[in-house]
């Protein structure tokens, strides 16, 4: 039922009345919405919020969105700008993992992984930890790129930036990744490559 | 990063033409050092695309629907939009400004008045008091402006 209408067969039913059928729409993109929202607030609570907040802006403005776009792409843009304002407000600290109060929860995390054993954490916790200590930016373009599916041209249309210059954010972001899952797990991020 | 390390990148996307895809393939198999650096970044490649999304909760779509509930219905733009309307408003703008030109050029002789450029002022004249004081009062104003916008910068850097 659920993939029996594309998103623009979607959108084209609730403009015309059946608001239901924005249910549909919801499931169909609420986790990516909610991974990217967690991107930037860090705790599920706050990302939660920040989906939700997303999918009704979307619903608000859905009359506004020119079908000649991706609707995912849309809704990116409406969750980078909500998130963006989210960071602002709540002036969370996005500071890079130089810092030395960075540092110094990274080492509080690493010392905590090793009580709790690493061996229980899989590569995929590792990898979004790891992600999760990157600059906003980064973890968006990482996220769109590999999770969103989303090119560099759709991206740039998110970030409002050139194609290219996301490409190159893009390396940049993959080379702070591998710098930050080193630091996490030291030893351990050869294996998790090699695995 | 170095250059070999965003070529391979450049591969690994699929951001190569043809040309330089078979130059990179090649070198990947001909040199073993390159062929190493080309496998462990696809593994990394590889389990970023693997990773998983997350999951909100299980009242998510719920709590959406009641929140967009209380929102009033989108409604197409083209059923929004009265083109009607839209002419109208253009036309109320349009008519007195084309009936101002038909009038003017009606009442026009369409002749040109001479123009008489004569330069030559006297500054001694210009420079009087109140000038002098209207200049200092607008370097004033600029100069608040300047440090309001300084102290700002600073206030939220700092």
């Amino acid at each position: 039922m659920e993939q029996k209408f594309t998103d623009l067969e979607l959108i084209q039913q609730i403009l015309n009345g059946e608001t239901t059928q924005y249910a549909l729409l919801v499931k169909r993109h609420q986790r990516f919405v909610f991974t990217l929202a967690l991107r930037f607030a860090k705790n599920r609570e706050d990302a939660e919020e920040i989906a939700q907040d997303c999918f009704v802006k979307a619903y608000r403005a859905l009359a506004t969105f020119k079908q000649t776009a991706k609707f995912s792409t849309w809704l990116y843009t409406i969750t980078y700008t909500t998130a963006m304002t989210f960071l602002r407000k709540k002036q969370l600290d996005t500071s890079s993992i130089h810092d030395d109060e960075t540092f110094i929860q990274l080492e509080n995390h690493t010392s905590s992984l090793n009580a709790n054993d690493y061996e229980k954490q899989n590569s995929h916790d590792f990898l979004n930890q790891a992600i999760g200590l990157l600059a906003p930016d980064d973890a968006t373009i990482i996220t769109m790129f590999y999770q969103g599916e989303q090119s560099l041209e759709e991206i740039g249309e998110v970030l409002h930036m050139q194609p290219n210059h996301i490409k190159v954010k893009l390396h940049r972001a993959r080379q702070k990744l591998k710098e930050k899952l080193q630091l996490l797990l030291k030893d351990e991020v050869k294996e998790l490559l090699w695995i | 990063m170095d250059l070999i390390e965003q070529q391979l990148w450049d591969y690994i996307d699929g951001n190569l033409d043809q040309i330089q895809a078979k130059f990179i393939e090649e070198k990947i198999n001909a040199e073993p050092q390159f062929k190493i650096q080309y496998e462990e970044l696809l593994q990394f490649s590889q389990k970023l695309e693997d990773l998983t999304l997350e999951e909100p909760s299980m009242s998510f779509t719920r709590n959406v629907m009641e929140d967009v509930a209380s929102v009033p219905a989108p409604i197409s733009l083209k059923t929004k939009i009265d083109t009607r309307v839209i002419y109208g408003v253009g036309g109320f703008l349009v008519l007195p400004i084309l009936a101002i030109l038909a009038f003017t050029a009606y009442n026009s002789t369409f002749t040109m008045p001479r123009f008489d450029f004569d330069l030559s002022f006297e500054v001694n004249k210009m420079i009087t008091p109140t000038a002098l004081y209207a200049f200092l009062f607008v370097d004033l104003v600029i100069g608040l402006i300047f440090m309001d916008y300084f102290f700002r910068n600073k206030s939220i850097s700092g």
